[in-house]
């Protein structure tokens, strides 16, 4: 799925240049699940950021199905992340004036799906996720949990081959966060994605198949020999 | 359509920006409504005014100044006698006279679409006291009647044109040289006159064949008489001393006023836009208002509106970079989230247009309903000159000399009168389309400003920022 090649990202800060990310060789096969840990600053988001296509790295490439990220345009990144890539944010990012529905279905809107079949789509996505009851009530009106599994319907409603999560637990307590994990779990494994997570909680992180750790942009990836039993093993490699 | 839900549910869910957006353009706009409906109403009153002096229809008069050696009218010098007499002259004292060929010539210009001509004159009847009498005990004031001569052929232009037949009828071609006379209505009531009644002019005993009606404010003639009798009668055959021309256009009249001028030099050619200038009163002082404080206030008004909604929207964009990051995460191409953004502004303008159209109509009806009627105070083209050159003021008395010596006797014009105008401002179509474009024009600017914002936005920061 993704092959990342001498991959670095700096920012200026002042006469400072702050290396966000520094990854040499890194490679997600498909189906994988890889969950990368690290304190703040140090680059997590970056990554998640540049598997995106959402920011651009200053050097390597990004190879996502055959296609070079780092050498296409903007109207081309955007497309790519249209129809292939899902996004779940740890603020949740719903739009606050839509319905839980209609937040989905903001997903579906840069296709070409018909407004008719995108409301099947909507409905089938919120189902997935338990909350086929509250299409038409807007994110104030949901608690936490119900805003992120809004979000991850809106994730999946495209059917991506890549979901990008980054701290998808973090503002929830714990009853909601094994919830919103386990969701995330299940939806993985049925939809065969792949799932790059960003995670601050080492129990979550314990489910993935691969481990990575970022220290000062630096990314090293290792199995997860120590996965709870919750999780499936999918195929997959890992690269350093 | 998800276009329309999304910018449904922004504006509804954002209430307080979307309303001081709208009510800040509505401002602008409805001041714009107002200052064109008072410009609408000068314009309307103004030509009211040139109307009732010189007849509907009438673009352009040409007159001339009365000249002393020519004084017309032949009201000269009058010696008193041991014996009081009666005097009834018909004069043309405030006007100077030109050819009647002179009507002909203007009629075959290029842009000329009508040329009439007529009399202006008035009627002097005085008693005379005797050279042997106490000049206080015998002193009686003249009468004054204000008399036209029109065109027995075409009374669509001129002095008769705004007249209205309230009984009898009006002039022929036939009556062009009869004792026949046509009153205005509140003079025949005045003077218990009706269709049937005789009057004299100038020693001659006229017919009143008909009695017309004029605009209530205007300060129209008394009497009126065919051109050709009233000629007879003033003792000024083969002339006239005003010419009433019609410009094939509107948009003709300052060349058609140039092209008479050269045909004419001596002559004054006077149009409705330099007769506005001479028209003072509060007619004028309304007109300055709406055409100078009345419209930069206006474009003021609108350029802070346009500020103030140009401002809010950047700010707006500024505020929900995060939710403009995440739609661009999901697939959303910059055009597609502009047109969004440029769809709730031309929202927001045409709500904007809506109340400032509705707030323009409530401003001109209580300028209507509030405004006391206007005055315009008109100046005399010219003025009449008496028996040495010198000039008739406005308070000129009709006697002049001492007992025994002679006696000069001349009119007494007045060198300005007043016209009572009922003024109230009308708002067109054309005003309303011009708020409904200044409205778009608004909420374009606004939107293509957030939108010059939404392109630059990087999706990463964007989505790094906190709301």
């Amino acid at each position: 799925m993704y092959t990342l090649t001498g991959v670095t990202k700096s920012y200026q800060k002042g006469r400072r240049t702050v290396t966000a990310l520094k990854v040499p060789e890194l490679v997600i096969n498909d189906g994988d699940w890889l969950a990368v840990q690290g304190r703040t600053g140090h680059g997590k988001t970056t990554l998640l950021q540049v598997l995106g296509g959402l920011d651009q790295p200053n050097t390597g490439s990004i190879i996502l199905d055959g296609h070079d990220l780092t050498k296409m345009r903007q109207s081309q990144l955007t497309k790519i992340r249209g129809e292939s890539i899902g996004f779940i944010f740890q603020t949740f990012n719903l739009i606050p004036t839509l319905s839980a529905a209609e937040n989905v279905e903001a997903a579906l809107v840069p296709g070409p799906i018909a407004s008719a079949q995108r409301h099947h789509l909507v409905s089938e996505a919120l189902d997935s996720v338990g909350l086929g009851d509250r299409a038409r009530h807007r994110p104030t009106e949901l608690s936490g949990g119900q805003q992120q599994r809004v979000a991850i319907a809106r994730a999946l409603v495209k059917q991506p081959q890549v979901l990008l999560a980054d701290e998808p637990t973090g503002n929830l307590d714990e009853h909601t966060r094994d919830e919103i994990i386990a969701l995330l779990e299940q939806l993985w494994r049925q939809n065969q994605l792949t799932l790059v997570m960003v995670t601050h909680d080492s129990r979550i992180a314990r489910r993935a198949q691969h481990l990575g750790a970022m220290k000062k942009g630096h990314l090293t990836v290792w199995p997860n020999t120590h996965q709870s039993p919750t999780s499936h093993q999918a195929p997959g490699g890992r690269h350093d | 359509m998800f276009f329309v839900t999304y910018l449904r549910r922004e504006l509804l869910g954002r209430p307080r920006q979307a309303a001081v957006i709208a009510a800040g353009l509505a401002l602008g706009i409805g001041l714009v409504v107002v200052v064109s409906a008072l410009s609408s109403g000068v314009r309307e009153a103004q030509g009211k005014v040139l109307g009732s002096l010189y007849g509907v229809g009438t673009d352009i008069t040409v007159t001339t100044a009365v000249q002393p050696a020519s004084r017309s009218g032949g009201f000269n010098q009058i010696t008193p006698k041991p014996y009081p007499r009666h005097t009834d002259v018909l004069t043309s004292s405030t006007l100077g006279t030109l050819n009647a060929s002179a009507v002909s010539s203007i009629s075959t210009l290029r842009n000329v679409s009508a040329a009439v001509s007529g009399l202006v004159l008035t009627e002097i009847t005085a008693t005379i006291p005797a050279d042997n009498a106490p000049p206080q005990s015998s002193f009686q004031p003249p009468v004054q009647t204000s008399v036209v001569g029109v065109d027995a052929d075409d009374t669509g232009y001129g002095a008769f044109s705004s007249a209205r037949l309230a009984a009898g009828r009006g002039f022929t071609a036939a009556d062009s040289t009869a004792n026949v006379t046509v009153l205005d209505s509140s003079y025949a009531s005045a003077h218990r006159l009706n269709v049937g009644s005789t009057i004299t002019v100038a020693g001659a005993r006229l017919r009143v064949i008909g009695l017309v009606q004029q605009n209530g404010g205007s300060n129209p003639p008394q009497v009126y008489l065919p051109l050709a009798r009233a000629q007879q009668l003033a003792k000024l055959t083969g002339k006239v001393n005003i010419v009433y021309v019609q410009a094939a256009s509107a948009a003709l009249v300052g060349t058609v006023t140039d092209e008479i001028s050269k045909l004419m030099p001596s002559a004054k050619v006077t149009n409705s836009a330099n007769l506005a200038k001479g028209v003072a009163g509060s007619l004028a002082t309304t007109a300055k208002l709406a055409n100078n404080l009345g419209k930069w206030l206006a474009v003021l008004t609108l350029v802070i509106a346009f500020t103030v909604a140009s401002l809010l929207t950047l700010a707006a964009v500024t505020r929900r970079a995060r939710e403009f990051g995440t739609l661009k995460a999901l697939g959303w191409r910059s055009r597609r989230i502009t047109g969004q953004l440029l769809g709730e502004c031309l929202a927001l303008g045409i709500a904007g247009a809506v109340l400032g159209i509705a707030a323009g109509f409530g401003g001109t009806r209580l300028v209507s309903t509030a405004a006391p009627n206007l005055s315009a105070i008109v100046q005399q083209t010219n003025i009449g000159k008496d028996a040495f050159g010198g000039d008739l003021g406005a308070n000129g008395g009709v006697f002049s000399g001492q007992v025994g010596g002679p006696v000069t006797t001349y009119a007494n014009p007045s060198a300005t009168h007043t016209v009572a105008v009922p003024f109230h401002a009308p708002i067109t179509l054309t005003a309303i389309v011009l708020a409904i474009a200044l409205a778009i024009i608004g909420g374009l600017i606004a939107g293509s400003l957030g939108s010059w914002r939404i392109t630059r936005l990087r999706p990463a920061a964007a989505l790094a920022s906190v709301e």
